[in-house]
Formats: structure tokens, C-alpha cells, sequence
């Protein structure tokens, strides 16, 4: 059966202008299920990101063969959304006009918009903070922001490229249960890259270990823990079992 | 999660921080006018905040400081604002082609570090006492600020914020519209400030140099006269439209980007 997220042999080098060039990905190979909530491990510098960006249509591989649902990827589209790392919101609009983001640039109009934005708003806990500005939020508000902004044009898959790891350790922790909570409630296709494996682990159906650049796939670890999940999950046999063979897997690629 | 918003200034304290630069003025003037108490006044060489005000309203009653400061406006007006459109442009230009950047970059540095005031008897040689030259000179002052403002907007573009709208299904024209342009905007408001300074240079010098009219001609023809009282009136006046003028600025700008603020 083939995955719902399919790709082949996807190569990418990167020629930056004065220095040599960077294979990024080398015969990359993934497939993902569905409503998979699917975790990218890996070295620093392995590809991971640059592949989300593949994905989401930013970046344009070289060669090899990338469907959703059986359509080939060639740029940037409504199925997919990305959450981003140090979070991008518009530093000039509010949350309401950042989540509404999206919807503005497919010509939504503004009843409509916040016909949508309004329950999302609710969903991640801001009510009360629509007419707020990014800087006078926390990072962890500012994260939900990111993900309310991701789901408001509802797509099928949902991109999040370390979405956690500009925050603090609580507000991490914080998050990752919230982000089950939504992915239980939406179920999108999720594709979350990470250098955590607890992380790793507590939120997804597999994790994938990434070799070192130039990546590919390397293990693909089941998690066969039952859902929902909590906190305490964390502290059990299984849960340390997997975190010792994941690492395990991992240890090999990372250069110090 | 609470409900309190972000923290804010407190009236009550931003009314002392006010009250406390006022008073500092104030003081400036009493010490001013205080000194002659002790020490022998000669209104030939020195003037006084009261003479001074005196003086300012007899002008202001005669209409003449009024006109001399609308035949300045007009070479300010102009000068100013083509200033801001064509700095904006070639610093945007300059701040989005690095080879144009690059090209222009050493020669717009050169003109800008020096003092192009030395250039005003050429320029008035060149276009003569009226509005025309004045505006070149005020429009040579002016620019520098826009251009090099626009170019560091540019600059600053966050390339995350590109991604976002870019990964969101945006075009160029978003792009444009919803990132480069907020971003660029508040270095333009900024370079404006440091421009209106410099353009009121402008005036003054255009004045000094060959004008019959203008609140510049006015400040030298009432030095030479030894009107101290009035010369002083004018440069009042001029320092008044000043703050006026790059306060608004600062004002609008903290209505029209809030989120500086907080930067």
C-alpha cells in the first residue's frame, strides 16, 4: 500500500555561493501513514528540516520522486502547513491577524475569516488575547499562536520543525501535551522533527532516526504505546526501553 | 494563563517623566534670565528669556515672523518630502539589488559623511537665491537619511516571515505588502526624524547664504542689526518647530507601529 506522504530517492544538494557544496539528502526514502503523528530524529545538520521544507514546498529537490495523496509536491500548498521553530508570526499583527494569516492570502473575507479563527483562538486557550501583539506574548502563547495560524487553513498535514525547542522545559512539557490534545481532536497527518527523543517518543505512532548527513532514513521505531498518553507514561519500563534503543540507534551518527 | 495584559507605564509615571524634562527647561530659562541679576546685562551682545518673548510676540503681532516662515516652508515642503521619495526608492533599490547596493553604496557614504553645506555657494551659483535653491539644498541634507534607512529596512527583512507567507500560498505581491513594507516602514519614520533635523540645516544655511525673506535671512539680518532680542525670538522659533517636528514623528510612530514599542 503505498503512504499517504511517498517519497523516493529524494536527493538534495545545496551549492551555496563561495564554499562547496552539501548534500542534504542522499536517497531519502519515507513513508507516512494517514493521520500518522510520525517523529524525525536526528544529528544536527542531518536534513531533517531541510526535508520539511521539501515538503512543505519551499525547496525544491534535485531529484527523486514526492506525492501527497499521490500528487506530486511543486511548491507551496493548502494541504500542508508548517510550524516553525522560532515561530514567525507578524510582528505587527495581532494574534487574531496573525492566525487569520493564511485565510487573508486565499481572499477569505473578514466575516468568514473570523468565523474560523475564532474557535481556534478558544482551542489553544487565548480567548481574550485576539487584539494582543506578538511581543506581548510569552513564548510558549506565541508557539500556540504558530500552530492555531498552521491549523486555521486546515490542511491535511501538519509540518513542525522543532516547534518546542525555543521554549523552557515546563512550557515544553506544557505544550506537547496540548499539541496530543489538538492532534486528537483535528487528526492531521503530523510530521515533527526533534533533537528529543522523550519528546520523540511521548507524542508519536513511529519515530524515524535520521542518519548524518547526507540523510536517510535509518530505523524506524514502532511506539506502540497505548493513547491518550500522560505525563507520568514517561517514567515507565517501556518508555525508557524505547529511549535506550532509539538512542542507541542515534549515538552512531552524532560527531561531536 | 492570566488575564493581565502585557505590562503597560503607568500614567501617573510617564505624567513625572514629562514633568521632570519640563522642568528642566524651565530651569534652563530662570538660570538664563537669573544671571543678569548679578552680572551687567548689554542687549548689544546677550539677550534675555524675557526680552526674547517680548520680542516674539511683537513679531508674531506684526505678522512678520508668519511670513517669514511661510516663504521657508515652501523650499522646507518641497525639499523634504522629494528628499523622501526619491531616498526611499534608491535605498529600497539599494537595499534589494545587492549590486546596485554595492555600486552606490561608497559615493552615498562619501556625500553623507561630509559636510555638504560647503557645497551651498555652488548650488546657489548655480540656481540662485530662490525657492530652486534652497530646495536643492534642503534636498541634499535630506536624502541621506531616507536612503540609507530604506537600504537597512531591506536588510532586515526576516527571511522566516518570507517563508511563512511564501509556505501560505502568498505571491510576490504579499510578500511585498504584508512583510517588506511594515518592516521597512518604521526605518523610514526613523530616518525621517534624523531628516527634518538636517533639513531645517538646510533652510538656515540656504538663507545665510543669499536670501532677501525667510526666518533664516531673518536670524542673520537681526544679528547684524544687533536685535538680539528678536534673533533669539526666531531661533526659538525655530528650535519650537524642531521638536515639534521630530516629536510628531515619534508620536505618529509609536500609533502607527506598536509593536516598536515593545522592541
Amino acid at each position: 500500500m503505498p503512504g499517504y506522504i511517498q517519497g523516493r530517492n529524494v536527493n538534495l544538494t545545496f551549492r551555496p555561493p563561495n564554499r562547496g557544496p552539501v548534500r542534504a539528502l542522499s536517497n531519502f526514502d519515507i513513508d507516512i501513514n494517514e493521520g500518522e503523528f510520525l517523529s524525525i530524529v536526528g544529528p544536527s545538520g542531518c536534513g531533517k528540516s531541510t526535508f520539511l521544507n521539501v515538503l512543505l514546498g519551499l525547496v525544491k529537490p534535485d531529484s527523486g520522486d514526492l506525492q501527497i495523496q499521490g500528487k506530486p509536491i511543486v511548491g507551496p500548498g493548502t494541504d500542508r502547513a508548517m510550524v516553525f521553530q522560532e515561530f514567525g508570526l507578524l510582528p505587527w499583527r495581532s494574534v487574531q491577524d496573525n492566525v487569520e494569516l493564511g485565510l487573508e492570502l486565499k481572499g477569505m473575507a473578514r466575516d468568514a475569516r473570523r468565523k474560523v479563527s475564532q474557535p481556534l483562538i478558544e482551542m489553544i486557550g487565548l480567548a481574550g488575547f485576539e487584539g494582543h501583539f506578538p511581543h506581548e506574548l510569552s513564548g510558549g502563547m506565541k508557539q500556540r499562536v504558530g500552530l492555531a495560524r498552521a491549523l486555521a487553513t486546515d490542511p491535511h498535514v501538519l509540518l513542525m520543525d522543532e516547534p518546542f525547542a525555543a521554549l523552557d522545559a515546563q512550557t515544553r512539557d506544557l505544550m506537547q501535551v496540548e499539541l496530543l490534545r489538538v492532534w486528537q481532536e483535528a487528526r492531521k497527518t503530523v510530521l515533527f522533527v526533534t533533537h528529543q527523543i522523550d519528546e520523540a517518543i511521548y507524542l508519536s505512532d513511529r519515530v524515524m532516526v535520521m542518519t548524518k548527513r547526507p540523510g536517510r532514513a535509518k530505523t524506524i521505531f514502532p511506539i506502540n504505546l497505548p493513547r491518550p498518553r500522560d505525563y507520568e507514561m514517561r517514567t515507565t519500563p517501556e518508555f525508557n526501553e524505547l529511549k535506550l534503543e532509539i538512542w542507541n540507534s542515534l549515538k552512531d551518527e552524532i560527531t561531536v | 494563563m492570566s488575564d493581565q495584559a502585557a505590562p503597560h507605564q503607568g500614567f501617573a509615571s510617564r505624567y513625572r517623566n514629562v514633568l521632570l524634562g519640563l522642568l528642566a527647561v524651565a530651569i534652563f530659562f530662570a538660570a538664563w534670565q537669573a544671571v543678569f541679576l548679578f552680572v551687567p546685562f548689554n542687549p548689544l551682545f546677550i539677550s534675555k528669556p524675557t526680552l526674547i518673548l517680548q520680542a516674539l510676540v511683537s513679531l508674531l503681532v506684526s505678522g512678520d515672523l508668519l511670513h517669514d516662515l511661510a516663504i521657508s516652508a515652501v523650499p522646507f515642503v518641497y525639499g523634504f518630502s522629494s528628499a523622501a521619495v526619491v531616498g526611499v526608492a534608491l535605498g529600497i533599490v539599494m537595499g534589494w539589488r545587492p549590486r546596485v547596493g554595492y555600486t552606490l553604496d561608497p559615493i552615498m557614504i562619501m556625500f553623507y559623511a561630509s559636510p555638504l553645506v560647503a557645497l551651498a555657494p555652488l548650488v546657489i551659483v548655480f540656481f540662485g537665491v530662490g525657492v530652486s535653491g534652497k530646495t536643492i539644498i534642503i534636498f541634499l541634507l535630506s536624502i541621506f537619511p531616507f536612503i540609507f534607512n530604506a537600504q537597512a529596512g531591506v536588510h532586515a527583512v526576516d527571511r522566516l516571515l518570507i517563508n511563512v507567507v511564501r509556505s501560505l500560498g502568498g505571491s510576490e505581491r504579499d510578500l511585498y505588502l504584508k512583510v517588506i513594507v511594515p518592516s521597512v516602514l518604521p526605518y523610514i519614520v526613523a530616518g525621517a526624524r534624523i531628516a527634518v533635523g538636517r533639513g531645517l540645516i538646510g533652510v538656515l544655511v540656504g538663507e545665510f547664504f543669499a536670501a532677501s525673506e525667510g526666518i533664516g535671512y531673518a536670524i542673520a539680518r537681526f544679528g547684524d542689526l544687533f536685535a538680539l532680542d528678536k534673533m533669539f525670538a526666531c531661533i526659538l522659533c525655530i528650535m519650537i518647530i524642531a521638536v515639534a517636528l521630530t516629536e510628531g514623528i515619534r508620536l505618529a510612530e509609536r500609533v502607527a507601529f506598536p509593536w516598536r514599542v515593545g522592541q
